[in-house]
């Protein structure tokens, strides 16, 4: 009953039934290939006598067979390096090659990430995938029409003109008799069809010569065609990377330092025999690990060693640790970002905003300050690596699959051409959390032991080890002319790195940079507004304190509060409604038209930013207020408008309506959309209400979900209107996985503002802090 | 040490060879391959890993063995399949009320054990009913609505 990855045993020459028989059911991806490429695969695996077939490169980009694969009875494989992280993109993608191949889309099922078997087309990051990927399996899938028309063509005897394809048959134009489906052409044969395709990665460029479709003839995309993965979630047969068994496979845990940058001392392995199923410590340098039969096993043996939720110091485990205290102090970490080396980056350098100043009649300044957050996956990381001398296989649920393999391929010092990475879905990820360090740490393991190792962190080592979204401060300043006209603006920001690639477990061997870079932070905005005089820099930091990667619209969330709500200070100061204010300061059509569309669809009322509160009694326990803010990120325009409760007793917040007005641009799947905004909307409001790491100057002490809260039911919105604008087929689709995020922090203040005059500049806005500031 | 202990799992006795101080979940997931309840924090604190126990939706990363004697046990696996989905797993399904899906085990046993309690409650009773259960990708919307769902079509 066990589940187990059947794809190496397929390769070894198992059929597609014995392999369904053997795996219960449970269907892994697997290329097609002509018969006699089977056989010799198999063979060759037989001889190696590994687990799999060694050096399987991926397909060349430029061969059909690298995108689509056609069976026998009529269905379909798409092949694509991108990867699900459950926003929906597997069925988005197939929408788009349905569409393009004339193709049944429930009858096309999509591989991704496997690095032997798909393409690399870059990282799944960013609100990328559709953007790139998606014109790229547009072109291949129209390349591989074409391709099955030509082979109608020969079939009839006819030219391709003479012949019409739709839903998977190719007909005979007036011969309503004379049909062949795509299955029967291609006969069980690999597409090994030249369709061109040059550049790497987000650029490349797939069949750039054939013609694609219309886009105004779309019948598949545009449509909210239902997930194909969710029947699947919804039952148990679905399987995540956590999932996943491999023969031979031991169950490993992480024994992290109990001080970040701590040495390990001693290691007192006495009673590590007698948890049944034990197997081995690993122990290199400052990487600790336990091995053993069983997960239990695995976890009594690092429990032993120190690694609980709580650990009580250095030296509480049979692991002992050096004193390590060089975290900075958390109540200051805003100074200690001021004071970093950095790199001034000027995004916005226009007139004199110093000369504007000295003459304005009002200016308003205000600083904010956002904390360390985290992703806070609900599946905590968990890779299987199986290290070989000259070889290794991994299951991983990376967001990169194919980087991470030249990644592993670094840190194992093996040729990357011996390194295969079977990818599975794994739990919501929201940017680079644990996902791929967790690889690495299998991979030592694995080594270590020579069998394939599992490798599944515990809760505190994701909350306190993943790598975090970094703390910012950012002082902003205004001036007014006497018509309330925004004169000049300056944003100055100081922005830890989002990009620092290194990996925890290369860290901890004494190696930091066998792989990754540091880098440092950038200017996450994308500045819009017509002010006359303008000056927004960021101060480019590196690693402070904690390791950080993206999140979620990496640094943005932050930049667009501490925009959005200087807005609506400046709004407040000059006695204009928020939503004119910046209309009048705002050339951007399509920046216009989402707030203008929110604005319509909520029935907002003009009256000046924070008058909320004189349309209520002073003295009544809830006040009510409304706000409204927009990003661009990436071009995607959206615009938010909110109304909520403060409870003036307790200080907590309760969000009534939301309208999101969301311009990305033609949507492939407008349900799957509106379930990514709302996603967007609600892990936004729980990160503006609720989210701060905390650390003490060992390491990070919020290490589950009572340290760490995020948003319960209780405190969802009653509800989330989501407006599509500008959905035409003569649009480009954007990204859509993270713009939404952006407004949620900044439309809360400006609420909260409208609702009791207290402005709220630091994240989040716990009761607690609410409170203090009526006080 | 390992002992051999019957579990009561989907209808079915099973036979796993366990220590009685391990989790259920290890049971389930690691002896049986029933991956339906997923392994979350092992705190009891997301829900992710819940099944239903005697008729109440119960945490089994901390649910020792040894106290899970002549207990019957539904997993989500045992509650439906795709051709014949459990009344909730079929609401979850049309109000395509997942992203990740990961924490959704949860949800649905959660609220399959609250309906069969309660077949006709009020939106307030189904956020009451699901406020310990986490979702970090923000579903809350549309598990809300599924459960609502699942509730007018007699779960």
């Amino acid at each position: 009953m066990e589940r187990q990855d059947m794809a190496p045993a397929l390769r070894r020459g198992l059929g597609r039934r014995g392999f369904l028989q053997a795996s219960g059911g449970l269907v892994i991806a697997f290329s097609l290939f002509a018969p006699a490429a089977a056989e010799a695969a198999a063979a060759e695996a037989a001889a190696s006598g590994s687990t799999v077939p060694r050096g399987i490169l991926p397909p060349p980009a430029g061969k059909l067979y690298a995108w689509l694969a056609v069976r026998p009875d009529n269905s379909a494989t798409l092949f694509t390096g991108k990867v699900e992280t459950g926003t929906g993109v597997a069925t988005a993608l197939a929408q788009i090659a349905a569409d393009e191949l004339d193709f049944p889309v429930d009858r096309l099922d999509v591989v991704m990430g496997t690095t032997s078997e798909t393409v690399d087309q870059g990282p799944s990051y960013g609100s990328r995938t559709i953007r790139y990927a998606g014109p790229q399996i547009r072109h291949a899938a129209a390349a591989g029409r074409l391709v099955l028309l030509r082979l109608a063509a020969k079939h009839f005897s006819v030219s391709v003109n003479q012949l019409m394809a739709s839903n998977g048959t190719i007909t005979l134009i007036g011969s309503p008799g004379s049909t062949v489906t795509y299955g029967a052409l291609v006969a069980g044969r690999r597409l090994n069809y030249e369709i061109g395709a040059s550049g790497t990665s987000f650029g490349m460029r797939v069949a750039p010569d054939v013609r694609t479709k219309d886009p105004s003839s779309y019948t598949v995309v545009g449509r909210s065609v239902p997930r194909k993965d969710i029947p699947g979630k919804m039952t148990g047969q679905f399987t995540y990377i956590q999932d996943v068994r491999v023969p031979g496979m031991l169950h490993g845990r992480v024994v992290r330092p109990y001080g970040v940058g701590a040495s390990l001392l001693s290691v007192d392995e006495s009673g590590l025999k007698e948890i049944p199923g034990f197997v081995q410590v690993v122990r290199r340098d400052n990487f600790l690990g336990v091995v053993a039969e069983t997960e239990w096993g695995a976890i009594q043996a690092a429990e032993k060693l120190g690694s609980t939720l709580n650990p009580g110091g250095p030296e509480a485990g049979q692991a002992k640790w050096s004193a390590w205290n060089g975290l900075p102090v958390m109540d200051r970490i805003w100074e200690t970002l001021r004071q970093e080396p950095g790199a001034n980056i000027t995004a916005v350098d226009h007139g004199s905003v110093d000369t504007a100043f000295a003459s304005a009649p009002r200016m308003v300044k205000a600083t904010y300050q956002t904390p360390f957050q985290m992703h806070g996956s609900i599946g905590p990381s968990c890779a299987i690596a199986d290290v070989r001398s000259d070889g290794a296989t991994f299951w991983s649920c990376t967001q990169m699959p194919h980087e991470a393999r030249r990644v592993m391929a670094e840190l194992l010092g093996i040729p990357v051409e011996g390194i295969a990475l079977r990818w599975f879905e794994g739990a919501g990820a929201y940017g680079r959390n644990g996902f791929d360090h967790v690889n690495a740490d299998a991979a030592l393991m694995s080594q270590a032991v020579g069998r394939p190792v599992r490798v599944q962190w515990m809760r505190w080592d994701e909350h306190g080890w993943e790598p975090k979204g970094p703390a910012i401060v950012q002082d902003l300043a205004g001036a007014l002319d006497a018509n309330g006209r925004v004169t000049a603006w300056r944003h100055h920001m100081w922005i830890p790195t989002t990009g620092d690639t290194h990996l925890i477990a290369a860290e901890l061997i004494g190696k930091p940079d066998i792989v990754g870079q540091t880098g440092h932070g950038v200017p996450a905005v994308t500045y819009a507004y017509t002010f006359p005089n303008a000056d927004v820099a960021c101060h480019g930091e590196g690693r402070v304190g904690l390791l950080t990667a993206w999140l979620r619209s990496p640094a943005q969330f932050e930049t667009t509060f501490a925009m959005e709500a200087f807005m609506d200070e400046l709004a407040a100061a000059a006695e204009q409604d928020p939503l004119a204010f910046r209309l009048a300061h705002l050339s951007d059509p399509r920046a216009i038209a989402v707030l203008q569309a929110a604005a319509e669809t909520y029935g907002w009322e003009s009256r000046p930013a924070g008058a909320g509160r004189n349309t209520q009694a002073a003295n009544s326990r809830l006040a009510k207020g409304r706000g409204v803010a927009w990003a661009n990120r990436d071009n995607v325009r959206v615009a938010t408008i909110l109304d909520l409760t403060v409870d003036r007793g307790s200080g907590a917040i309760k969000v009534g309506r939301v309208v999101v007005a969301h311009d990305c641009g033609l949507v492939i799947n407008p349900d799957g959309l509106r379930n990514q905004v709302e996603g967007n909307v609600i892990q936004s409001l729980s990160r503006t209400l609720h989210e701060e790491v905390t650390f003490d100057t060992a390491h990070v002490t919020s290490r589950d979900w009572v340290g760490y809260p995020i948003l319960h039911f209780a405190e969802i919105p009653d509800s989330i209107e989501v407006l599509l604008v500008n959905n035409r087929p003569e649009y480009p689709a954007y990204g859509a996985g993270e713009p939404s995020t952006c407004p949620t922090a900044a439309v809360i203040s400006n609420a909260v503002f409208d609702a009791t005059g207290i402005r709220l500049r630091q994240t989040p806005f716990r009761p607690d802090r609410v409170k203090a500031a009526f006080s | 040490m390992p002992q051999q202990v019957t579990l009561n799992v989907n209808g079915e006795d099973r036979l796993v060879e366990v220590e009685p101080d391990s989790m259920l979940l290890y049971a389930l997931r690691d002896n049986l391959g029933l991956h339906g309840p997923k392994f979350g924090c092992g705190l009891g604190e997301c829900g992710a890993c819940t099944v239903i126990m005697n008729g109440f939706a119960t945490r089994s990363c901390v649910m020792p063995m040894a106290a899970t004697k002549g207990a019957k046990i539904v997993t989500l696996e045992g509650l439906g399949t795709i051709e014949k989905p459990h009344p909730v797993q079929k609401a979850f399904i049309e109000e395509q009320a997942a992203q990740c899906g990961y924490c959704i085990n949860g949800m649905i046993m959660t609220a399959a054990a609250f309906l069969a309690r309660e077949p006709h409650p009020s939106r307030e009773g189904i956020i009451e009913a699901l406020n310990a259960n986490l979702c970090r990708c923000g579903t809350h919307m549309r598990i809300v609505r599924a459960v609502e769902r699942a509730s007018h079509e007699g779960a």
